[in-house]
């Protein structure tokens, strides 16, 4: 058995696999491999924050592209991409995170309850930093993904 | 049997997606009904019965948890098979809901196998 003593470490795999399954279970959509945990072009994105409160609390983000985000929303609700209005792509990007989120959050361990706050969807502009967490990027056949989770553990 | 599903969730893609796959899922379902929150959905029930309930937990207005303790103390709606899908999979969270009265309860992510699964464990066979 493998003790891991940096809880970062631990988020950091965590964000990994559940995000992959969140995207391959509801949003028919494979991770091909990383993206840079940070930005590097200039491309209209998409954000989705939301806080969750309980033990522990913290706060979640995700950021996509416009173009993955619709072609994300797309994939969720089984219409083409030419069918998917902007309302649409940023209420799946609020779902995104919301399921991503939770299923962290569920495979912490040692989590006796949480209740996720309703996510906020908003444009970013180029060069605006994420959310200071732990952060991952996922390289997707739409484009990069990347997400964030700040997790504030209790004292012990 | 063709069900008649009401799905409750306040947010419209994901009502949408329920749709998308319980259609995938092959469950036979002669009529979708949508409701936005508890609220709506026991007036919806009120005014017609449904088979299956899947309703979400956190929502404006009246959320899923009290939705289904009111479901259990109204006679007419007391034996409405109630799924519950959250992203909330906490033991303590699973045990209030089926405490409450709930049938299941099926964790996001999900997809139209873990779907089918839960409702012929509710039902206790093939549906």
């Amino acid at each position: 058995m493998i003790e891991i003593q940096d809880p970062d470490v631990l988020i950091a795999a965590l964000l990994d696999s559940t995000t992959s399954h969140v995207l391959e279970t509801m949003f028919f959509s494979t991770v091909i491999g990383s993206a840079p945990e940070s930005e590097s072009d200039s491309n209209p994105r998409l954000r989705a924050r939301l806080s969750f409160s309980g033990n522990p609390s913290g706060e979640f983000e995700v950021e996509t592209t416009r173009a993955a985000a619709h072609a994300l929303a797309a994939a969720f609700l089984g219409i083409d991409e030419s069918e998917v209005d902007a309302q649409q792509a940023e209420e799946v990007a609020g779902e995104l995170a919301n399921m991503a989120c939770g299923s962290a959050l569920s495979s912490l361990g040692n989590v006796e309850c949480f209740r996720l706050a309703k996510p906020i969807v908003t444009s970013a502009p180029v060069g605006t930093p994420m959310l200071d967490g732990v952060r991952r990027g996922f390289l997707l056949d739409s484009g990069a993904l990347r997400v964030s989770l700040r997790v504030d553990f209790p004292p012990a | 049997m063709a069900w008649d599903v009401l799905i409750v969730d306040d947010s419209a893609v994901m009502r949408q997606f329920i749709r998308r796959v319980a259609a995938l899922s092959g469950i036979e379902v002669s009529r979708y009904r949508e409701a936005g929150d508890g609220f709506q959905a026991l007036a919806a029930l009120e005014a017609e019965k449904a088979n299956l309930v899947l309703t979400d937990l956190n929502m404006p207005g009246m959320d899923g948890e009290e939705m289904v303790r009111r479901m259990r103390s109204i006679e007419a709606l007391a034996s409405i098979p109630v799924i519950v899908i959250s992203t909330d999979a906490t033991a303590s969270r699973m045990n209030a809901l089926l405490a409450l009265g709930a049938c299941g309860y099926l964790q996001k992510p999900f997809g139209p196998e873990m779907l089918l699964a839960e409702l012929q464990r509710v039902m206790g066979g093939p549906v």
